[in-house]
């Protein structure tokens, strides 16, 4: 799906990534995992395309040219802050997404229906973006990321800002979505939830201290938690605690 | 075509933002008022007249003929009838003017006439208050011209030693002046000289000012991320903005160009409207492109609005707008030739005063659009070097 092949990027002293190597396979939810400053953005936007890499290569459903639309295509994406035209319905935002992906409007229309109601914001459809709440935003958020039906969905804290409930949610959702047979990559800073990722990264400081099923990766540290065995790996692989 | 879903979504946002759409229709409206009232600059300058002695006689002709001048209007001045040596009223006359009750005096004494009925030619005094240069003009410019008429009717005595050709000379009237105007007649008012490079200026400016902040708003939104990962090309994004912004701008620029030609004292032909929409328009999309360039080169909001003085003062000074540009040194003239404006400002002109047709404003035309082609060409650069940035 995703190769990341020693990625570096320098912002100015700041080293944001450091050779940075990871694959994220097909078919199941991959984590990307670390607190805030990590570099978790910093990478999701250089395999996007919207940012260059100082060093380093990018192969995103085989190929290396960011500006290849029939990848841009097959890739959904939910950028880390909201991104949407606040002065617009929810259904008119999914339909704009939906546009300029290609997708014909009756196929929006059908689409529209199943996610709106998967993510249970059918009634509030035409509400004006701006009158939402934070977690209506994040879901609306992800239904543009989804409308096309992208083979490979980057997610940047999907479930920031969200209440734990629908945090829960969100993860049975992506979990459909896996069903269905997307793939997905996925970065929280709210470690523990990300028990429901096929796999994970541990990321700190642009490297990379871990990688592996979580189930493993706890054994491993001999930890009940992930967070916890986050914590305990950064003061075993060194870095500043 | 994906950009006309992008000029879509502008267009659905536009319309539910009445502020901005009454921005659009209003704003041009006031501003357009507003520099009517400015440029019709109906100053009038107020004048006093003060005889003495015989002169008293030439009173009521003098005023008359002074009256006749545009601008200039005949007050009462707080000077006493009985008030007769010359220095009290030199005197009377300062304190007049330095109170404010006109801004220029007219002072015929005595003298005038004696020197008159001995053949001299005499003095007539003007005192101007001096502060304003324009109303000078209008006082002195009023005088010059009611003094035929007053040399007139003051007739001259003629020496017992002048022969019958003397006689004759002295009699002589003044040459009259026959006015030939090749464009425009007697009634043009100065307005309607700057009347013509308000369309240009109004919609260069407001059109500049939103599209300035487009990109902006994008970025800020995060939405700009989400369009430069979108299967689509730079360009139907640049293409959906012109669209999406091409309806309303298309409106604000028919009320902008109405509006002028009804402020206009003459009548316009039909085919002449014509022309100067086409101009109008051709000289928005200038603008817009512009102001879209200007906004994906900004790194900031700040930056954005920065552009708008940059790109907005130069061409108000130095395109021949208000100021004469033969007036500027060289360099400027130079500048002022590569400034859209300049040419939108000649070709209204020629247009709207001197009838010129749409065909004889090519040169014009062509430098506009070269002007679009240009910012396009370079939007687009700067659009692709942002895509091509994993490599
Ligand atoms: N455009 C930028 N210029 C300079 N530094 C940046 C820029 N973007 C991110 N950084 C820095 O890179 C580091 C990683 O940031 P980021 O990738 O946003 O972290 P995360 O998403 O994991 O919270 C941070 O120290 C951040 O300050
Ligand atoms: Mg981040």
């Amino acid at each position: 799906m995703l190769q990341v092949d020693r990625v570096t990027k320098q912002f100015g002293k700041l080293k944001a990534l450091d050779e940075l190597t990871l694959a994220v396979p097909e078919g199941q939810i991959f984590g990307l995992l670390g607190p805030n400053g990590a570099g978790k953005s910093t990478l999701i936007r250089i395999i996007t395309g919207l940012l260059p890499p100082t060093s380093g290569t990018i192969t995103l459903l085989g190929s290396k040219d960011p500006t290849d639309m029939e990848i841009r295509r097959q890739v959904g994406y939910m950028p880390q802050d909201a991104a949407l035209y606040p002065g617009l319905t929810i259904a008119e935002n999914v339909r704009f997404f939906g546009r300029i992906y290609g997708v014909p409007e009756t196929v929006i229309s059908q689409r529209m229906e199943e996610d709106l109601e998967l993510v249970e914001l059918t009634h509030r459809k035409d509400s004006v973006v701006e009158t939402l709440s934070g977690g209506m935003v994040r879901r609306t958020m992800l239904l543009t990321a989804l409308i096309h039906r992208p083979r490979f969905l980057i997610l940047d804290e999907p479930t920031v800002g969200v209440d734990p409930e629908l945090r829960l949610k969100f993860w049975d959702w992506l979990a459909q979505l896996v069903q269905r047979g997307s793939s997905i990559l996925i970065t929280t800073h709210h470690i523990s939830e990300a028990v429901r990722c096929a796999k994970v990264v541990f990321l700190r400081e642009g490297k990379r201290l871990e990688e592996g099923p979580p189930r493993e990766l706890m054994a491993r540290y001999g930890s009940q938690d992930l967070e916890e065995a986050f914590v305990k790996a950064t003061s075993r692989k060194g870095g500043t605690p | 075509m994906i950009a006309r879903w992008v000029a879509l979504r502008i267009i659905q946002e536009m319309r539910r933002d009445r502020r901005t759409v009454a921005f659009f229709v209003l704003v041009p409206i006031a501003i357009m008022t507003l520099i009517y009232y400015a440029m019709l600059g109906d100053e009038t300058a107020r004048l006093g007249v003060v005889t003495r002695g015989l002169a008293r006689m030439y009173d009521a002709t003098l005023i008359r003929s002074l009256e006749e001048t545009e601008d200039l209007v005949i007050v009462p001045l707080d000077i006493p009838d009985d008030l007769t040596d010359p220095a009290a009223i030199e005197q009377a006359i300062h304190k007049a003017l330095g109170e404010g009750q006109a801004e220029g005096v007219l002072y015929m004494d005595e003298q005038l006439i004696v020197d008159r009925f001995a053949g001299r030619r005499g003095n007539l005094h003007v005192y101007v208050q001096g502060e304003r240069p324009t109303l000078n003009a209008i006082i002195l410019g009023g005088i010059a011209e009611s003094m035929d008429d007053l040399a007139n009717d003051m007739g001259v005595v003629i020496d017992a030693s002048c022969s019958a050709f003397c006689a004759n000379s002295v009699n002589i009237k003044p040459m009259e002046l026959k006015k030939h105007y090749v464009y425009g007649s007697e009634d043009y008012r100065s307005v309607d000289y700057f009347l013509p490079v308000i369309p240009p200026f109004i919609i260069f400016f407001l059109t500049f000012i939103i599209s300035a902040i487009t990109f902006q708003r994008e970025r800020v939104r995060g939405t700009l991320d989400r369009l430069m990962v979108a299967p689509m090309g730079f360009s139907q994004v640049v293409l959906g903005y012109i669209g999406g912004f091409f309806f309303f701008s298309v409106l604000q620029t028919v009320i902008v160009v109405g509006y002028v030609l009804a402020l206009l004292s003459f009548p316009v032909s039909w085919g002449q409207i014509g022309a100067i929409l086409f101009m109008a328009l051709l000289m928005m999309l200038v603008a817009l492109m512009m102001g879209l360039l200007a906004s994906f080169l900004a790194h900031n909001e700040f930056q954005a609005v920065q552009f708008i003085p940059l790109v907005i003062l130069p061409q108000v000074f130095l395109s021949d707008m208000i100021w004469d540009i033969r007036s500027f040194p060289a360099v400027l003239r130079g500048i002022s030739w590569v400034l859209p404006m300049t040419h939108a400002n000649q070709a209204m002109r020629g247009m709207i005063l001197r009838d010129m047709r749409l065909w004889e404003a090519w040169p014009q035309i062509l430098i506009l659009t070269g002007f679009f082609l240009v910012t396009l060409f370079i939007l687009m650069y700067a659009g692709r070097l942002h895509a091509r940035r994993r490599s």
